[in-house]
């Protein structure tokens, strides 16, 4: 999956476009309710949704849980936990995860770390769904040259290396920032950067499903019965797109995870020295063979945590569309 | 290292000095007799004649014409292919010994004229074949000031030449440098900078340049004679029959031969191999791990990462050289606005600054011992300046930092809590390596006195060209920049950093923006002085003022590491703190 | 169908014009560092400042800068873009420059960026043609006999293997990869390690084992991300009128998966392969930068972090070059494959 996020998309692009168009047919005729008894019965995707409340729990309250454990501060330097030659040491009981290369305990920048991958994951998913939307909804439902322009735009981001895209205005907003400030150095250009990414992905997605509800005999109906085309947006179209929207979001978001930790791991993220998983993981690469545990703690924690979001969004998926056979 | 430093931007950094280079590992324990000009060689400790050597490095070399080479690494290339007028020996980096030139260099009382005599039966290598004159020498330093060329130092050391003016279009002579005939050359300056010139000579842009051959190619936009360079040393890229250089693969190898033009007669160095390969593109751990294990041979550009310096100095005892390479780095402060343009403020925070967590940052005492001054070891004027110790200044005597004595330099300051509390300095770091680690230290050295420090970290070279080299981008500390001498002389590494009338607004190298008249005026005068002690002393006393007046804190005196494997007679030379192809053989 | 061809091909075009104009809105217009004073060595005079500006173009607009870069990589131009005017219309008119594509000179060594590329190329192919072997393999036999078997306990812990095959990074995964099964510093000595890389002009044996954990390493998630879309489809597929009526007529099972079964579940799975070869040979950053080997994503890595630009925009084109040709192929074997397609 070497380029991480644009893999994933073409991969959820795939499910989305080739198995089935889950949300439509099925959240037509079925009730959240319905979807909610389905999801109840998977305790996979219920053990994972606890994981995830207790990994927003610990990116809450980072700072009490650091000191539950003893542990010093995330970005506290002490330069006596490293040897003559600068590189770090596990001294167990003392620093439970070691720690790195500028004597930072690494349990306590594991923890703070959740707060940058799920900040970035969540804030840009929730733009990208947003902006997706109705970017979808407008191009599904009107059609003409919104449609095309969102297609088109689509097209030319899908041929777009994506991570070097990440890592060009990566470098470039890191001076003064882009868009005349609007984009700060910092995390606000990488949830610009995968907010862009999945908006128009998103928007692709809910173009699909508008595109076949409108065609519906209810739509039709409200149009017959002379309800303005705003009106019928909102009022008959989005309601049926809840639930492909809820799917879709939970399978964008490990993937944002996965983006923003590969974007940190080139180089481009969360201002140091604030701890993010993916730029601890690329600080560890030049001494990985005799520092395993700075390497391997932060990877460990985004894997487990991208793996949570998978089965929460399998589940889901599962629940909505009890064909695929699980 | 090599390749840090290119990256650091430190220029060509040459030299390295030291005689008290007994430092570390000890790769080579070569000691050279200071052999006599054309005589005697230096023995060879069991290397035999004869072999190929492969050279592995990180990155390949900026530029292989010598003329515009300014980079160590391209200077390992240029040493064992051309000739300068002057080069230095193994074991003896204090002494410049000539080299294409016949005799040490003759410098008039007055500083204003230089004149050199040069060794006859030199030959270029294929397809030129003739002889060198005196007229080649001149056209070499001419060319270096041509808009295709554009060599880096010419301007700074050699400006002074009557007539001398950079960017000066294709074949511009220059009327100061005169030929009376086929082996002398005088060159005549407007200020007494002779001693500098005449060291500037060991850089290999002297190396002699046929104009009959050259010109064509440095009347392009940008020359292109790298291609089809010719040689005057040992060695030569290989070429094919009309000369050009196919041994030059950018971005891969470059493969070099022997010279057959070259007569052992006429020069000191032994040469023993029959040609070398330099490979690019490798990464540090694992060149590392094959020039231990034997795979690879010698080390070119790179630094060996802290745990294969350990490895060195542990498992591999015998095949890692760590030698001091006349360098320093520092953190700049601007002290051109608030608020380090406070001398107090900024002696609170050299006096907070724990100067050993920085370097163990980069890798301990192996990699470079913790500088208290600027001028760093083996360079005259280091011991004038206070040697290891430094200068005798409160907050200068602990490496590890004394808030009490920052505490009270921050009273002084008009901080009566002796914590700053202004508004939020910018600091302008590296975002990758060891650069990152530095930048991050000295953020929380800040932060200790009351600092609150917005960090920006960018690429390296972000770094430079848009922030630290740019005085109106308004940064407040530049935390990862690093200077390196040219050549032997203190002037090289004092002038360009902090003196007042070098700051210019775009490629400024004076980071702190230091602008003291009468640091300013007492380098102006030291320049001047022909006398070598003479000219120690008066460096070493300015280095010694900087310190008083906190122009920045310096916090390493690098050592350079190298590395070769156990079946190479690998020689270090000195003074460029690369291995000397010139010496080295296989076993 | 010819004009749908056409049609798609023009589309490319305009695809590969765009994605040009905005690598140069992203690397040029907002440029993260100033090339010429990186070429200018140390305290350069402005004079030496302005001769390298001009030297790479960089003293002109950045709309003739781009409208020379589109020039140079064109094979036929037609503009001046420095007075502004047209040379010619008709090629044979007035003749404009017909020339082979150039994509400038590196700022950083003066190699021309296109034989920067080509010397990269063979690496990002070798890992590419690896991985994709292994991955579908693994992930289609994973796939096939996970939705046979489905809901048996091999059925459940293959897919749990690959969504935890999907959910780990791919550098941190190279990482531990290396830390354990590498013969420098491994604590099994099995696969060479980082930066063993050799050409395969060297020798087949030396670069295909540097070579064979690269290609796990990539092909893991990939492997488990074609195993799920198989499973599904194939179970999906398993449940059409179409096949009961096959299994009905009394054919068995393993010729009812095969020869139905298959064929259609496996359509979908060929257009993605296409897009991930495309994207793929655009260089695997993650996994060339964790195993150090030279390739493509390296290059543009390396470049960006230089800003070099002519290398920035030559590896960004060729990238997307190839991602917008996969997709052509693609879309065209659609065509021709499902007559139902049309545009």
């Amino acid at each position: 999956m070497s380029v991480g996020a644009a893999d994933l998309l073409t991969e959820s692009e795939g499910e989305g476009n080739l198995a089935t168009a889950p949300g439509a047919e099925i959240a037509a005729r079925s009730p959240l309710q319905l979807f909610w008894r389905r999801l109840r019965g998977d305790k996979v995707a219920l053990i994972a949704l606890a994981f995830i409340v207790l990994l927003l729990l610990i990116a809450v309250l980072a700072g009490p849980i650091r000191k539950i454990f003893g542990a010093p501060p995330p970005n506290l330097q002490d330069s006596g936990t490293l040897d003559d030659f600068g590189t770090p040491t596990y001294d167990f009981p003392k620093h439970i995860m070691g720690v790195d290369d500028l004597g930072r305990d690494v349990f306590s920048r594991v923890l703070y770390g959740a707060r940058v991958s799920l900040e970035v994951a969540l804030a840009a998913t929730g733009i990208a769904v947003a902006c997706g939307t109705v970017a979808g909804m407008i191009a599904g439902y009107y059609r003409g040259w919104v449609d095309t322009l969102i297609s088109r735009s689509i097209d030319v981001l899908l041929a777009f290396p994506i991570l070097l895209l990440g890592l060009g205005l990566g470098s470039a907003c890191s001076l003064k920032g882009c868009l005349g400030g609007v984009i700060k150095p910092g995390i606000s250009v990488v949830i610009f950067i995968i907010s862009l990414s999945s908006s128009l992905y998103f928007a692709r997605i809910i173009r699909g499903q508008v595109l076949s509800l409108r065609e519906k005999e209810f739509i039709e109906a409200s149009k017959s019965l002379g309800a303005s085309n705003l009106r019928i947006i909102f009022k008959e179209v989005l309601p049926n797109l809840v639930a492909p929207i809820i799917v879709y979001s939970t399978l964008i978001i490990p993937t944002n995870i996965l983006f923003e930790a590969a974007l940190s791991f080139l180089g481009v993220g969360v201002k140091a020295p604030n701890p993010s998983w993916g730029q601890m993981i690329a600080d560890a690469v030049s001494i990985f063979n005799t520092a395993w545990w700075y390497m391997f703690f932060p990877g460990l924690a985004l894997l487990l945590t991208v793996l949570a979001f998978n089965l929460v969004g399998d589940g889901l998926q599962d629940a909505l569309n009890p064909k695929s056979g699980r | 290292m090599t390749r840090s430093f290119r990256t650091i931007g430190l220029g060509a950094l040459a030299a390295v000095a030291l005689a008290v280079a007994g430092c570390g590992g000890g790769g080579s324990d070569e000691k050279s007799t200071s052999s006599t000009p054309g005589g005697k060689k230096a023995p060879l400790n069991g290397a035999k004649k004869g072999g190929t050597l492969s050279v592995v490095s990180q990155a390949d070399f900026v530029d292989i014409d010598c003329g515009k080479a300014y980079y160590q690494y391209d200077y390992m290339l240029c040493y064992a292919t051309q000739r300068p007028l002057y080069s230095y020996a193994p074991g003896d980096p204090n002494n410049v010994q000539p080299d294409m030139a016949a005799d040490k260099p003759e410098i008039s009382p007055d500083g204003k004229t230089v004149t050199i005599k040069i060794r006859t039966g030199v030959k270029f290598s294929p397809p030129v074949n003739r002889e060198v004159t005196s007229k080649d020498v001149k056209y070499a330093i001419e060319r270096m000031f041509f808009s295709s060329v554009n060599n880096g130092y010419a301007g700074s050391y050699m400006g002074d030449i009557v007539g001398a003016k950079t960017g000066a279009k294709p074949g511009t002579k220059i009327e100061g440098i005169e030929t009376p005939d086929d082996q002398t050359i005088v060159i005549k300056l407007k200020k007494g900078t002779g001693a500098v010139v005449a060291q500037a000579l060991s850089l290999p842009g002297s190396a002699p340049v046929p104009e009959d051959y050259a010109a064509k190619y440095d009347a392009k936009a940008q020359s292109t004679y790298k291609n089809f360079v010719v040689s005057t040393g040992p060695y030569m890229i290989q070429q094919d029959a009309q000369g050009k250089a196919i041994g030059y693969k950018a971005g891969k190898t470059t493969t070099v031969v022997r010279n057959p033009n070259w007569d052992a007669k006429t020069d000191r160095k032994p040469a023993p191999l029959d040609g070398f390969t330099f490979k690019s593109g490798n990464d540090p751990a694992v060149a590392a791990k094959q020039i231990y294990q034997g795979t690879a041979q010698v080390s070119g550009d790179f630094a060996p990462l802290p745990p294969d310096i350990k490895a060195g100095l542990t498992q591999y005892k015998g095949q890692l050289n760590l030698n001091p390479n006349g360098a320093f780095r520092y953190v700049a402060m601007n002290t051109s606005k608030k608020p380090f343009n406070n001398v107090d403020i900024r002696r609170a925070v050299i006096a907070a600054f724990d100067r050993k967590a920085i370097q163990l940052s980069r890798g301990g005492d192996t990699i470079g011992d913790v500088a208290s001054h600027f001028l760093p070891p083996g360079i005259p004027g280091f011991e004038e300046a206070g040697g290891q110790k430094g200068p005798s200044l409160d907050y200068l005597a602990n490496e590890r930092g004394d808030m009490a004595v920052a505490q009270k330099y921050m009273k002084a300051a008009g901080f009566p809590s002796g914590k700053y509390n202004g508004p939020e300095i910018t600091m302008i770091g590296v975002n990758t390596g060891t650069g990152k680690k530095a930048a991050q230290v000295t953020q929380a050295q800040f932060e200790k006195v009351g600092f609150k420090v917005n960090l920006k970290l960018v690429t390296q070279d972000s770094m430079y060209s848009k922030f630290c080299q740019i005085p109106k981008s308004g940064y407040d500390v530049c935390p990862n920049v690093a200077w390196g001498k040219d050549f032997n002389d203190p002037q090289s590494l004092l002038d360009v950093p902090f003196n007042g009338e070098n700051i210019i607004q775009e490629g400024n190298s004076n980071h702190a923006l230091f602008d003291d008249p009468e640091i300013n005026q007492a380098m102006d005068k030291a320049k001047l002085i022909v006398d070598l002690q003479e000219r120690a002393q008066a460096w070493g006393k300015i280095d010694t003022q900087l310190m008083e007046k906190g122009a920045a804190i310096p916090w390493l005196w690098d050592k350079q590491p190298n590395i070769n494997s156990k079946d190479v007679n690998a020689v270090l030379n000195e003074f460029t703190s690369n291995w000397d192809l010139n010496y080295t053989g296989l076993k | 169908m010819g004009t749908y061809i056409i049609r798609r091909l023009l589309w490319v075009l305009v695809l590969l014009f765009a994605v040009t104009a905005l690598t140069f809105v992203v690397f040029t217009v907002l440029p993260s560092a100033d090339p010429a004073l990186l070429r200018a060595g140390r305290q350069p005079s402005p004079q030496l400042v302005e001769q390298i500006r001009k030297n790479f173009g960089l003293d002109r607009p950045k709309y003739e800068q781009f409208c020379n870069y589109v020039g140079d990589i064109s094979p036929v131009w037609f503009f001046d873009c420095r007075n502004r005017h047209v040379l010619g219309i008709i090629p044979s008119l007035k003749t404009p420059d017909v020339k082979a594509p150039d994509f400038g000179f590196s700022y950083q060594n003066d190699t021309p960026v296109i034989d920067q590329i080509t010397s990269r190329l063979p690496a990002t192919i070798g890992l590419t043609v690896g991985a994709v072997l292994i991955w579908l393999l693994i992930g289609l036999t994973v796939g096939t006999i996970s939705a046979i078997k489905s809901r048996s306990l091999v059925d459940r812990l293959s897919m749990g293997a690959a969504l935890i095959a999907i959910s780990a990074p791919v550098y941190w995964l190279g990482l531990v990869s290396l830390f354990l099964f590498s013969n420098d510093i491994g604590k099994v000595h099995i696969f060479r390690g980082a930066g063993s890389y050799q050409p395969i002009t060297d020798g087949v044996f030396g670069w295909a084992a540097a070579l064979v954990l690269p290609w796990l390493v990539l092909a893991a998630a990939f492997s488990a991300f074609y195993a799920r879309l198989l499973r599904g489809n194939l179970i999906e597929t398993m449940s059409e009128d179409y096949i009961r009526t096959a299994r009905a007529k009394g054919l068995n099972e393993r010729r009812v998966i095969f020869r139905h079964g298959m064929r259609s579940a496996i359509t979908p799975i060929v257009t993605i392969l296409g897009l991930d070869i495309g994207i793929l040979l655009g260089g695997a950053i993650l996994t060339e930068s964790v195993f150090n080997i030279p390739g493509i994503g390296r290059l543009a890595y390396d470049s960006i972090a230089r800003s070099d630009l002519p290398v920035i925009q030559g590896t960004v084109l060729f990238g997307a070059f190839f991602i917008v040709i996969m997709n052509l192929i693609v879309d065209i074997a659609y065509a021709f494959l499902d007559p139902r397609v049309r545009y």
